[in-house]
């Protein structure tokens, strides 16, 4: 049995945020039904690459989840979706706030229907604040909490985060949130609406760079792959390419030192006695870690970093991934069959558990492919099926 | 009640990926009690900066939850360590796979004594796989899951996400994953073990980018601020710094046409008539862009994206963030007492629960402050809590700054 199975999840989400939490839940087996309006569905459906015409960035974060095509505006429609809300432990939803209570799908309305019901709410700024109203993306919100600031190289400009860190990053707070809440209803009965915004998702993040600026006033600054107190942490130049170090602590700068650069002397450098001092010389320390570097390829030194047992790893590129025998053996790459795209790959679930371990059981739904199989689960006839169908109603 | 109002958590981990975890549950209520060792406790302690020798670093992550300083070598410590552990619903633990085997106090370990536990190790590469014996830190995550190549200036050096994002992964993924093992044991009864890994959270999150490689062989670069699917959508330059715009859909990309930058007739121009195309003149689009915008400053455009209601903003500095209204508004920076570091200001919590709204019960703990208080709750008397620490099991940094003593 998958730890969540037999939890109903309304996924009223689109695009990214909403429907990573809602995936999240359904990877561990909560039966997740996800509404999609009929004009073309979830707008990452219109995202490429396509295959056979069905989006493959829609395909990896709307695995294990089921499809209904259900028109919100119609009044018909609303009351499907009401019957399904009765049947249902959590909702997720994504709209801009305002936008629930115009569709009559808020939590208040819905709390009446069925007080059980934990109801997550993920926005760009969160449903209270100035700024509630406006609308908010990832790029917008890495803009806004310092992190562009803080990534990419001090004399270039800007950098935001190789992927959308906020959006994902508000996904999973939503996503324990509502477990806890729905703990929480198990032992009480009663739901509740748990609120979380993109922009402030990404804040507790800042642990050390928090302390720095409340406990010293410091603002952390871009530093390219550096870290910003320790060294040698970062990318180097070799030969061929780059690697990462990651000698945080004295024990691994010595045996890195002796045995991987083979510079015993560097241990006597006054520029570099302490982590400390090595990070305030980071310059200096890069200019020479590369002179040596760069006489050997990538390989030849994470061999030798291996050996002496000194953290450092490679820079991959996704092709890398896909080949590596680590991500092979922990079942980071999957297949699934799609109806229409046919055999695809996708990333696996990253949590590994000793009960039943939760895996893609099936593909992102096509629009509306679980419309009448789910709606006859709720007692609606083929006829009726039909009748809904002819008007618009469903898909 | 707080959603987790009595779970118990022994926590067993430092520095930032399992002490973020533990953070959140501890923030939605559950008792978290952090195991440390003496005299140096989590290697975070020692990070600057110090107030009156405390490190700030420590107390952020750290806060709503209880420090007991314990030996777990010494066999009295270990006696301590079960004595909790059978009290415990969940232990966490980020040693390097293998150490806590070593030490005795693995999940099977502790399953004999309490079979329901959920038990959850964080690690660099997981406890399975060619690599499950390396350590990991962030760095190594960011650079082995391709991050690295994803993020920064096409062309340039790799760059890494600003953050220790892999550590803040992994530290989400394992709580959601303990708070599903923990509905599961609801259910069931039944206790697990569950663990994740640096390597594998992050790569979780490369979602469009699996789905562009998987579906069509691209390789993601790194685009500076860009959107590898959608324009306009990155920071432009202004008079005095930059603006992120984010119009990458059809609708969005009228209004910004029309109100923000007021260059109605990009909608019918050839280059730009739907999103495939901008995309295809990206740099030009950009070039065009930028050359009106850094006629004003940023807070004319931030201004006029608001008001056409497309979404947009600054590109803040750190200490801009949080003296924002907004973000003081939605109570992100709060501040607190520390016993011994005294007015400190630490960051809110994100999520917002309507029915039991959360807060910052407790700064984080000194080394030990909660030594004698917990062992007091697991049956011990005050004579064997004073064995314990004359025979160096124990360990409380500041005795004698208790409130009261």
């Amino acid at each position: 049995m998958l730890p969540l199975e037999g939890i109903r999840v309304l996924d009223l989400s689109q695009i990214m945020a909403g429907p990573f939490c809602a995936m999240v839940l359904a990877d561990l087996g909560a039966d997740v039904i996800k509404i999609e309006k009929p004009n073309g569905g979830d707008d990452s459906r219109q995202m490429g690459p396509f295959v056979n015409g069905e989006s493959v960035c829609y395909f990896q974060i709307n695995r294990n989840k089921r499809g209904v095509c259900l028109n919100l505006k119609s009044a018909e429609g609303l009351e499907l979706f009401y019957e399904l809300v009765k049947t249902a432990d959590i909702l997720i939803e994504n709209f801009r706030p305002g936008v629930t209570k115009s569709l009559k799908i808020d939590y208040e309305t819905l709390h009446e229907i069925n007080p059980g019901l934990v109801y997550g709410s993920i926005s760009g700024y969160g449903q209270t604040g100035p700024y509630a109203h406006k609308g908010g993306f990832d790029l917008i919100a890495q803009g806004m909490t310092g992190l562009m600031a803080m990534t990419g190289y001090p004399d270039k400009p800007p950098a935001k985060a190789g992927v959308a860190v906020y959006d994902i990053g508000a996904g999973l707070t939503a996503a324990y949130g509502i477990l806890a809440a729905y703990i929480q209803k198990q032992r009480t009965g009663i739901g509740q609406h748990v609120d979380v915004s993109l922009a402030e998702s990404g804040l507790p993040w800042y642990a050390w760079e928090a302390a720095a600026y409340f406990g010293a006033g410091e603002l952390p600054k871009r530093t390219g792959s550096r870290h910003r107190v320790s060294a040698p942490y970062q990318a180097y130049r070799t030969r061929d390419g780059y690697v990462v170090l990651g000698c945080a602590n004295q024990r691994n700068w010595e045996k890195f030192c002796r045995q991987v650069v083979n510079r015993p002397e560097w241990l006597d450098d006054p520029r570099f006695r302490t982590n400390s001092d090595r990070a305030r010389h980071a310059d200096d320390l890069e200019v020479l870690i590369e002179e040596v570097f760069g006489t050997q390829d990538s390989a030849h030194w994470l061999e030798r970093c291996e050996a002496a047992g000194v953290p450092a790893g490679p820079i991959y590129t996704l092709d890398d991934v896909v080949r590596d025998p680590h991500y092979l053996a922990r079942d980071m790459v999957v297949e699934v069959e799609h109806p229409v795209i046919g055999r695809m790959k996708m990333f696996g679930i990253p949590t590994k558990y000793s009960e039943e371990q939760p895996t893609v059981r099936r593909a992102a739904p096509l629009l509306g492919q679980h419309t009448d199989e789910v709606l006859s689960e709720l007692g609606v006839g083929a006829d009726r099926l039909q009748a809904l169908r002819d008007r618009g109603v469903i898909r | 009640m707080l959603p987790l109002d009595g779970v118990k958590i022994l926590d067993m981990t430092q520095f930032l990926a399992g002490p973020y975890c533990t953070m959140v549950l501890a923030d939605m209520g559950a008792e978290v009690t952090k195991i440390e060792r003496f005299p140096s406790g989590d290697d975070s302690r020692r990070l600057a900066p110090f107030v009156n020798g405390e490190s700030y670093c420590a107390a952020i992550p750290n806060r709503n939850k209880k420090s007991l300083a314990l030996d777990l070598k010494h066999p009295r410590g270990k006696e301590v360590f079960f004595r909790l552990a059978e009290r415990a619903d969940v232990i966490i633990e980020n040693f390097r796979p293998g150490t806590t085997r070593k030490l005795g106090v693995d999940y099977d370990a502790v399953k004999a004594v309490n079979p329901d536990i959920i038990y959850c190790s964080i690690s660099g590469f997981g406890q399975t796989g060619p690599l499950a014996h390396q350590g990991g830190f962030d760095i190594i995550a960011q650079g082995f899951t391709g991050l690295m190549r994803m993020t920064g200036e096409p062309g340039g050096r790799p760059a890494k996400v600003g953050i220790a994002i892999a550590d803040l992964a992994a530290g989400n993924a394992a709580a959601q994953g303990i708070l599903a093992a923990y509905v599961h044991r609801l259910r069931t009864g039944k206790g697990q073990y569950l663990e994740t890994s640096l390597v594998d959270a992050v790569l979780a999150w490369t979602v469009w980018e699996s789905g562009a490689y998987f579906g069509g062989g691209e390789l993601p670069e790194a685009t500076g601020t860009r959107h590898r699917r959608s324009t306009p959508y990155q920071a432009y330059r202004t008079q005095d710094g930059y603006v992120t715009v984010g119009a990458g859909n059809q609708r969005l990309w009228e209004r910004f046409c029309r109100q923000v930058i007021e260059r109605p007739e990009w909608i019918e121009d050839p280059r730009f008539l739907d999103l495939g195309l901008r995309m295809r003149h990206i740099d030009t689009l950009e070039r065009e862009i930028e050359a009106i915008t850094v006629q004003r400053p940023t807070a004319y455009w931030v201004a006029k994206l608001d008001e056409a209601g497309v979404p947009g903003g600054p590109v803040y500095r750190y200490d801009e963030v949080l003296a924002h209204p907004h973000v003081q508004a939605r109570e992100m920076v709060v501040e607190l007492d520390h016993p011994i570091m005294g007015r400190m200001r630490s960051l809110g919590l994100p999520v917002k629960f309507q029915g039991t709204p959360l807060s910052i019960r407790t700064p984080g703990p000194w080394l030990g402050q909660h030594t004698t208080e917990t062992l007091r709750e697991a049956g011990y008397s005050a004579e064997e809590i004073q064995a314990l620490y004359d025979q160096g099991v124990v360990y409380d940094k500041y005795p004698d700054r208790h409130a009261g003593a």
